[in-house]
């Protein structure tokens, strides 16, 4: 017996021993001079910018790698980036109609492997994108276009069939992939250059460590200035906690997608050596109403439900009050936003009063009732989503105290977002989604009365929402090139679906982002997925 | 021994094929599929949702698309990942090292300190070691692993900062001794609960054999106690941990996808998990027969090893 237990504890000392001797090399690579660690918990692994699917890792290797025709900055406006400016009807960019885009490319310009970058690149990026065989994800509005044409080297002129403005989005979503490369690739689909990308942006690709990290080196002949890094990665946690360790640890320099959970905010933005930043997201939380069923085809019920619903409680309870509120499907940062809307307020009262009034009565079993019609439905979303599971609880009460049931009814995701919301088969969802060609405001999409699919439209009404003047108002919208005049036609687009409420907004997701004190240069930027926008200028001491 | 050998051969074959059959139609047959990521995403319209589906052949019927996939699988064109854009045998085969390094340090792990407590408990049993070793081995085997990898992630990477909070490297690669320090915690929590079998199983054998006969007849003949121990006692006891080893390997592979989440450890599992979320049905495939694969060899060579150390049980199937 005590020849096992002295050998018990020598095991152990020597076992400290060892971890002590580990312990010494600590943050070796972490912090190196020059390199810069960006933390994701999504892994990028399609890298070519028309094919990914992963909205956010992998548009950020997009940022990185290669560029477009003009970027967007935080405030909202284009910068010209791989065009010589900015096409608009005053520099003849844009005739008169809006229809014929003539676009003037930056010169000298190399792609990574030396070769010079021309307007053939851009042409061959747009057949790529009109090319059925090829499995782009989007085509981003350029199924618009009627032709295009390269006048000279320098310039492409492409004439829509429509109109449409929200073709300048198009243009700053879309990233221009190299014809030398790829114009003799059998298939671009499964091209060896998905995973080895050339581009022309900041930095190189410099390697990929499979479920780990992706590697970059500056570009030093970036036609925006060289980089200041010597150095960026790009890597992969999985998990929350553990990348938040990482941050706390240095091995992480930056802590971006999917963002510090809110749940640590208030410990986050007490680590020393780093900054917390709110970074806005495009995303709004809504409450979606399938006007296509009886309970709610009345618009009174659609407010009552919003006014009887505590939206701020929802946020400071299960959020931590991160997320700003919002009463419109933008956020509430952006350009487009109308600051005019009036909140109807958390009013249970009212929200009963206005169920009276317009026949909801108490049935014997509590819940209301008309025509036969109870005022009872499900709400679905993502099961396992644990802060949606709590707010729907939240909803579910405060629905109670205006007699209207609610049952929740929770999916996996790729159940509740197939056929179930496609075609329109639910009663409610809570769901958080952006415009489809955000930042354009452009909304027509999932609000014209064509395009609900569960009456064979192909948009994404799926509320099943129909309202003739904001048919006309959607197709002036993106009918108008100037801002201004866009502003007044999308306030009041807002205005009337404050009033209808097809779908209840109720905030705009905000993203807890940590930055380490010696990262320069990083800068939020509300309008793009991910906020390495700007690489080219970040610098580290 | 060689009809065994061939019947055991062919129940495994057949075994595959099953688990083929059974994990396709499953992951063709649960409602949502791959297309679910385009439909979460705004900017993707029907039209391009059904251009896409058409350009996977996942517009054709199942039965069909199985047969393809089978056919692809034999003659070695384990076709490509939805996502990735890049040949499916390549995506598993880069990370079955990383998977491999930590589930066979963890099995290793598992072997010495389980077998090695499993002995000393039996050999002082009703002692405090005993009840010290029962106590730790029934804490490891309801503690799930994932509480307790972030434990040790929050003990020995936050609060004491002495390993690195996941990963297999630092960033840029590092030596072996960068290496080993990634490789402890998730090495230590996956070995774990394997620590805790190993521990119950071997203290239970070993308590049955050593109140035979021939031990004390080994005994009274004057051999050296350890002599005892291991070469009458341990030897006998190992045919049942044999096969534990075999039904262990389900236990691995299952705790390596938690263990490889938590720790970004980026081996098969992570990616298996990754490719679940989106459903990758080629990627999920891959990986669902690499293991499939693992666990049925490794269970072949048990049962053949078993063969080998107890005669009685080759001689039955003679």
């Amino acid at each position: 017996m005590t020849m096992t237990a002295a050998f018990g504890r020598r095991q152990l000392l020597a076992g400290g021993a060892a971890l002590a001797t580990l312990g010494t090399g600590r943050m070796a690579a972490a912090g190196a001079a020059g390199q810069c660690v960006l933390g994701v918990t999504q892994e990028a692994v399609n890298f070519n910018p028309l094919l990914y699917v992963n909205t956010g890792v992998e548009t950020s290797v997009e940022y990185i790698v290669f560029d477009a025709l003009w970027q967007i900055a935080p405030d909202g406006r284009f910068f010209p980036n791989l065009a010589a400016e900015i096409p608009t009807q005053a520099n003849g960019g844009i005739s008169a109609d809006g229809r014929t885009w003539t676009i003037r490319l930056r010169r000298g310009v190399t792609w990574h492997d030396g070769t010079p970058f021309t307007a053939a690149d851009v042409a061959f990026t747009l057949e790529t994108i009109l090319n059925p065989k090829v499995t782009v994800r989007s085509r981003n509005g350029h199924d618009h276009v009627a032709k295009f044409t390269t006048p000279d080297d320098g310039t492409i002129r492409i004439e829509l069939r429509d109109d449409f403005a929200p073709y300048m989005v198009s243009w700053q979503k879309t990233s221009v992939i190299p014809r030398h490369i790829l114009a003799g690739v059998p298939d671009i689909n499964t091209a060896p250059f998905n995973t080895a990308p050339i581009g022309t942006g900041p930095f190189r690709f410099r390697e990929r460590v499979a479920g780990s990290y992706i590697g970059f080196e500056p570009n030093p002949h970036y036609h925006l200035g060289a980089p200041k890094l010597t150095s960026l990665i790009q890597k992969y946690v999985p998990d929350q906690q553990t990348l938040y360790a990482q941050f706390q640890t240095g091995e992480v320099d930056i802590y971006d997608l999917q963002g510090i959970p809110p749940l640590l905010y208030s410990r986050a933005s007490k680590l020393p050596g780093s900054r917390v930043l709110l970074s806005p997201s495009p995303f709004v939380e809504f409450i979606y109403f399938n006007c296509g069923k009886p309970q709610f085809s009345d618009k009174a019920v659609r407010k009552a439900i919003y006014m009887a619903i505590d939206r701020k409680g929802w946020i400071d309870a299960v959020y931590y009050g991160v997320p700003q509120p919002t009463l419109s499907y933008l956020p509430p940062n952006h350009w487009a936003y109308n600051r005019n809307l009036k909140d109807p307020g958390f009013d249970p009262r009212q929200a009963a009063a206005m169920l009276d009034a317009a026949g909801w009565r108490v049935a014997a079993d509590g819940v209301r009732a008309k025509d036969g019609v109870r005022l009872a439905f499900t709400m679905s979303t993502t099961a396992g989503n644990k802060s949606r599971e709590q707010a729907q609880q939240l909803v579910q009460q405060n629905l109670k105290k205006i007699n209207v049931e609610m049952t929740i009814r929770n999916m996996p995701a790729s159940v509740v977002w197939g056929d179930y919301t496609v075609k329109s088969e639910f009663d409610t969802l809570m769901v958080g989604w952006d415009p489809l060609l955000y930042p354009d405001p452009d909304y027509t999409d999932r609000i014209a009365s064509s395009l609900i699919p569960a009456r064979g439209g192909s948009g994404s009404n799926y509320v099943q929402y129909q309202n003739p003047e904001i048919d006309a108002l959607c197709a002036k919208g993106t009918a108008t090139i100037d801002q201004a005049e866009r502003k007044q036609i999308y306030d009041r687009i807002q205005e009337i679906l404050l009033d209808d409420l097809p779908f209840a907004p109720i905030f705009a997701y905000e993203l807890v982002v940590g930055v380490k004190d010696r990262v320069h240069g990083y800068e939020v930027n509300p309008y793009t997925p991910i906020n390495s926008w700007n690489t080219g200028t970040w610098s580290v001491s | 021994m060689l009809r065994y050998l061939g019947g055991r051969i062919g129940q495994s074959l057949l075994l595959l094929l099953g688990v083929s059959v059974i994990g396709f139609a499953l992951m063709h047959l649960a409602p949502g599929g791959p297309l679910a990521v385009y439909t979460l995403n705004p900017t993707v319209t029907a039209q391009d949702i059904a251009r896409v589906k058409h350009e996977f052949g996942l517009d054709q019927p199942v039965h069909v698309q199985y047969v393809k996939w089978a056919f692809g699988l034999l003659t070695g064109n384990w076709g490509y990942s939805f996502f990735g854009g890049r040949p499916v045998g390549g995506i598993v085969l880069e990370r079955l090292p990383a998977t491999l390094e930590l589930m066979g340090s963890s099995l290793a792990l598992a072997l010495i300190i389980g077998i090695a407590s499993g002995i000393v408990a039996a050999v002082r049993r009703n002692t405090v070691i005993d009840y010290a070793t029962t106590t730790l081995a029934m804490l490891a085997l309801s503690l799930p692993t994932f509480w307790f990898g972030l434990l040790g992630i929050y003990v020995f990477a936050q609060t004491l900062g002495w390993l690195p909070a996941g990963g297999m490297a630092s960033t840029g690669g590092g030596g072996v001794p960068d290496r080993l320090r990634h490789l402890l915690l998730p090495m230590l929590v996956l070995g774990f609960v394997l620590v805790a079998q190993w521990s119950r199983y071997t203290r239970s054998a070993m308590l049955e054999i050593l109140s035979q006969d021939y031990i004390r007849t080994a005994e009274a003949k004057g051999l050296r106690p350890m002599r005892v121990l291991l070469g009458h006692g341990l030897r006998a006891a190992l045919v049942p941990l044999v096969t534990l080893a075999g039904l262990q390997l389900p236990l691995l592979v299952g705790g390596a996808l938690v263990t490889e989440t938590v720790f970004s450890w980026p081996g098969m599992g992570l990616l298996f998990v990754n490719a679940l979320g989106t459903r990758d049905y080629p990627v999920l495939m891959a990986i669902l027969m690499v293991g499939a694969l693992v666990v049925v060899v490794g269970n072949l060579l048990a049962d053949i090893a078993v063969a080998v150390i107890d005669p009685r049980i080759r001689l039955t199937h003679v």
